[in-house]
């Protein structure tokens, strides 16, 4: 397991990296935060004092090796905008968005599971055919559409929901549902693909020489085996979550980190920025270790190459 | 056989097939239809609507949709500044599709030539692409977006741009993947050896069959792309004012939600029928070109018919060649095929057993009558070349056939009781202690993620109720009777940690856990070196001694045949060609197939003479000539033969030959 640890944390090393370079220039490249934080009247010593004052004023690259050397005693620098700690920040809106994503993969993954299964089992069947169709209409509509016909049927037509906010569990339906549709019909196509070749196979027909049930059949054998390439995809729509759902946190005034980050590139916020970004990298490389330490518990020859 | 043709993109004959084929799918036809719509929308927009789009209306402003009275461009409401819905929709379609067509073209075009070229070199040219991509991939792509847009300002040209670069590792990985396994495939070696050119092998042998996956992959990726797009210009980051798109105007219609509905609700449906109808034809698309999902997209309709027509008939189906007057159901009724007097101690009797598997062209008889029977403690070898129908028996009599294929009649009697008419649970009552079965390959019946005690314990958590430790103690007892060392300890491991053989044990000690009645075993040591195939009879045939299990060996092995059997039942294209004690069967065939069979197979008395075998090659299922189904390889055949149907007549002493000769070769 802790070689497994070890190399996932070597290879992920310079994609983090890259990606901190990458936002550090590229937030750099849209322009001079002084054309927003000063008045269109301002001077050029006043330009120059307002850059010194921001560090801004050295050469990028000593930019970049300044800011590395603080990162590395912990210190994110300040906002421009609100000059508190950039760390803190972050770390409000993180939580916003990592319960979010929870409960919209939780959901997604118990949902897909069963229809996913459902659908497997009789490919091609009336209920094989609907529940294709619908996770494919699922995994390809808009959400910020969604979104807003959700709001103006259940919040503004019907009163039973909020606009905004994240107060009260009813709060919580409208974000999480908009956001679930998409992952939701992604797994379950996965997931059905899987279990169609999982229940095809040879073990499958040995369990049912047992005389298994049905659903020892396709819960006991089939499903274990085919969790693998669901939980390779799960894992790759909850760093999408992770990422910020900014289009749903912009409509429900979620006060997450995508929201957060998109705001920060508006206003030059330079500190935030990157201090969200390698936060964000941080958690999906848990995410990432999660998932594998996932593959291991459910498959016991992944555990033994992980051994080896 | 599709998959190749497509990728000859010349040739109309394949075009005019993919229609036909298009045709057949009404779901997949609508889909189509919304897109070419979409197309026309985009091309002919802006003649239609000409400036209406832009063109401000201030004493019309939030006109209800569904008028007629203000012209067709008002048929969808007007906007807060009395601009008309419906112009803007056409107008927009143009937009979207001028960002979401260049892009995924860019991204495949690109994307796919440097996979391919990656996968196929190998190496730190694989390594560093796979990198990129990662980076890529793992990079925000909407803050990506964002940045880009800022350094670049929102146009239709840097949305492209920024949807291209953060979607060419999609392609990048698929071509990669499929590549790479080419590389290793022979005909792509073969171009190698020949001095082939890298890019020209890719270009000739590589893209064709990485081509199809590809496209899939495209379809979807528009789906995402448009979706991309939409998002951006609603979040007013991707196409500016004055222009329109889909998800520019769901984003001004967000402010009047309240009020006028109808702005935001209809770029919405747009976009929703649009990406839907890509995803369905995607999914089209991908069913088409993989023949083993057409295959089951076939079962659907013969399988739904089959069902439909049993029951009322029982005559052969429309279309089977059988047209010649069947002998085995000859007036007298449903005698039992097998001339053999069934008698008290038979455990098992097969009678009349017919299967179809259900193909796009119809079903095909795979079994065709067979009958058979077994007593207890006595070894039976099923006997037949590849496909003629041995292992589509087994799994009937054991009831695990395939959901395309049916039993269409006969039936399966365990000590008088039909298997057939059984109900599910009944049926399921009966798998383990009445009738079990050993399967070909171990290592793929065996359960890769549950420890073998958990699977050999199995049984009797089913059928005993036992409880999970109680079932572990017997899944050890069980293991150390069929030989395996260290019972109590290998119980907690998996089964990738066996070696073959041992793995077969495992597959034997589950089939044999609740003393079954009858016991298949399917070409149980094919998989298996010379010298575990000796030790898995050996233990096989211990098992029936003990627990006097009547044995159903299925082989094509004649070695093995003759060594474990008792009797024997010759198997040629799914029917009974010959029964009998298997010394007498061998020492003195009734049927020319039998005779062909043993004369093809070296032995000591035949050394220095010719080795003989027999000219031709079975018969396809779905094209059984009628008549005696082997007169085409037979050096008998007759007239008689093409015309008439030989039945399984006895020709002696408890033997039986399906012949119009067996007569005379008895008593030659």
């Amino acid at each position: 397991m802790l070689t497994l640890l070890r190399r996932r944390a070597v290879s992920s090393v310079v994609p983090l990296l890259v990606v901190v370079l990458g936002v550090f220039f590229l937030a750099r490249l849209t322009g001079d935060p002084a054309n927003l934080y000063l008045p269109l009247s301002a001077t050029p010593e006043m330009r120059a004092e307002f850059a010194a004052r921001n560090g801004l004023d050295d050469p990028l690259i000593s930019q970049f090796g300044d800011y590395l050397g603080q990162v590395a005693h912990l210190d994110f620098g300040e906002s421009l905008r609100t000059a508190q700690p950039a760390a803190e920040a972050v770390l409000r809106a993180f939580p916003a968005t990592l319960q979010l994503a929870g409960w919209t993969m939780l959901l997604a993954i118990v949902g897909a599971v069963v229809i996913g299964s459902l659908a497997a089992y009789r490919p091609n069947s009336a209920t094989d055919r609907i529940a294709s169709f619908l996770s494919s209409t699922a995994a390809s509509v808009p959400d910020f559409w969604i979104a807003i016909m959700g709001v103006l049927v259940f919040a503004v037509t019907l009163g039973w929901l909020p606009t905004s906010g994240t107060s009260g569990a009813a709060a919580w339906v409208l974000p999480v549902v908009t956001l679930l549709i998409r992952p939701f019909g992604v797994l379950v196509q996965v997931v059905r693909g899987a279990m169609v070749s999982a229940l095809s196979a040879p073990y499958v027909k040995v369990a049912r020489a047992k005389g298994a049930s049905e659903l020892r059949v396709v819960f006991g054998h089939a499903l274990r085996n085919a969790a693998a390439p669901a939980l390779t995809v799960a894992g790759d729509l909850a760093v999408g979550l992770v990422n910020g759902a900014v289009v749903v946190e912009t409509i429900f005034g979620w006060p997450g980190i995508g929201k957060l980050m998109i705001d920060s590139v508006l206003q030059r916020d330079f500190a935030v920025l990157q201090a969200a970004v390698l936060l964000t990298a941080l958690a999906i490389f848990a995410l990432n270790i999660l998932v594998d330490l996932c593959h291991a518990l459910l498959d016991p020859r992944v555990r033994q190459r992980a051994a080896a | 056989m599709l998959q190749k043709a497509t990728s000859e993109p010349g040739s109309t004959t394949v075009r005019r097939r993919w229609f036909a084929l298009l045709l057949r799918d009404r779901f997949a036809c609508a889909a189509a239809l919304v897109l070419v719509l979409v197309a026309l929308c985009a091309v002919l927009g802006p003649l239609l609507a000409g400036d209406l789009a832009t063109r401000q209306n201030l004493r019309a402003p939030g006109r209800p949709p569904f008028g007629l009275d203000h012209g067709w461009a008002f048929v969808l409401g007007s906007d807060s500044l009395g601009r008309p819905v419906a112009a803007r929709l056409l107008t927009a379609a143009g937009t979207t599709l001028a960002v979401a067509v260049p892009a995924v073209l860019c991204s495949l075009v690109i994307g796919s030539v440097w996979g391919m070229w990656a996968g196929y070199h190998g190496g730190w040219r694989e390594n560093v692409s796979l990198r990129v991509a990662d980076v890529i991939l793992s990079f925000p792509s909407l803050l990506l977006a964002v940045v880009v847009l800022y350094v670049f300002s929102p146009s239709a040209a840097s949305i492209v741009l920024v949807l291209a670069v953060a979607r060419i590792p999609v392609y990048l990985r698929t071509a990669r993947a499929e590549a790479a396994e080419l590389r290793s495939r022979l005909f792509v070696d073969a171009a190698r050896t020949f001095g082939t050119g890298g890019w020209a092998t890719i270009r000739r042998h590589v893209a064709p069959s990485v081509l199809p996956t590809l496209l899939t992959v495209a379809a979807l990726d528009f789906c995402f792309v448009m979706l991309a797009e939409s998002s951006l210009s609603f979040l007013g980051i991707g196409i500016q004012p004055p222009d329109v798109s889909w998800g520019l105007m769901v984003a001004q219609g967000r402010q009047e939600l309240q009020s006028a509905w109808w702005i935001a609700f209809f770029p919405g449906l747009a976009i929703v029928l649009t990406t839907v109808s890509a995803t369905v034809l995607a999914s089209w698309a991908r069913m088409t070109t993989d023949p083993g999902q057409r295959w089951r997209e076939g079962v659907r309709h013969s399988g739904w018919r089959a069902r439909r027509s049993r029951g009322t008939s029982t005559e052969p189906a429309p279309g089977s060649a059988v047209s010649e007057p069947d002998p085995t159901t000859a007036p007298g009724g449903s005698r039992p095929l097998s001339p053999e007097q069934t008698t008290a101690a038979d455990v098992l009797v097969v009678d009349g057993l017919s299967v179809d598997v259900h193909t796009p062209a119809g079903p095909v008889h795979v079994v065709r009558r067979v009958g058979f029977s077994v007593r207890s403690g006595e070894t039976l070898a099923l006997l037949g070349e590849s496909g003629c129908g041995k292992s589509m028996t087994a799994h009937a009599v054991a009831g695990l056939l395939d959901p395309v294929a049916e039993v269409v009649g006969g039936q399966v009697r365990l000590d008088g009781e039909d298997l057939l008419g059984l109900g599910p649970r009944a049926r399921r009552r009966l798998a383990g202690p009445g009738v079990a079965m050993v399967f070909q390959d171990a290592l793929s019946a065996l359960n890769p993620v549950l420890t073998v005690g958990t699977q050999l314990g199995e049984p009797f958590r089913i059928h005993e109720g036992v409880s999970r430790r109680a079932a572990k103690a017997r899944a050890v007892e069980l293991m150390e009777r069929v030989g395996i060392p260290e019972a109590r300890s290998r119980a907690d491991a998996y089964p990738h940690q066996f070696s073959g053989g041992m793995r077969q044990r495992l597959l034997i000690a589950t089939a044999v856990a609740l003393r079954p009645r009858v016991l298949i075993a399917d070409e149980p040591t094919t998989a298996l070196d010379v010298t575990v195939q000796a030790q898995i009879m050996d233990l096989l045939g211990e098992l029936r001694g003990e627990q006097r299990t009547a044995l159903v060996l299925i082989t094509h092995d004649l070695g093995l045949a003759a060594e474990h059997a008792d009797r024997v039942a010759v198997m040629y294209a799914g029917t009974v060609v010959e029964t009998g004690p298997v010394a007498e069967v061998f020492g003195k065939p009734h049927h020319p197939y039998t005779q062909g069979l043993l004369a093809s197979v070296p032995a000591e008395q035949h050394r220095g003479s010719r080795l003989m075998s027999i000219p031709g090659s079975p018969p396809d299922p779905g094209a059984v000539p009628p008549g005696c189904a082997f007169r085409t390889r037979c050096p008998m055949a007759r007239e008689r033969c093409a015309t008439h149907r030989p039945a399984l007549t006895g020709t002696g002493d408890g033997r039986a030959a399906a012949c119009h000769f067996g007569k005379e070769l008895a008593d030659a």
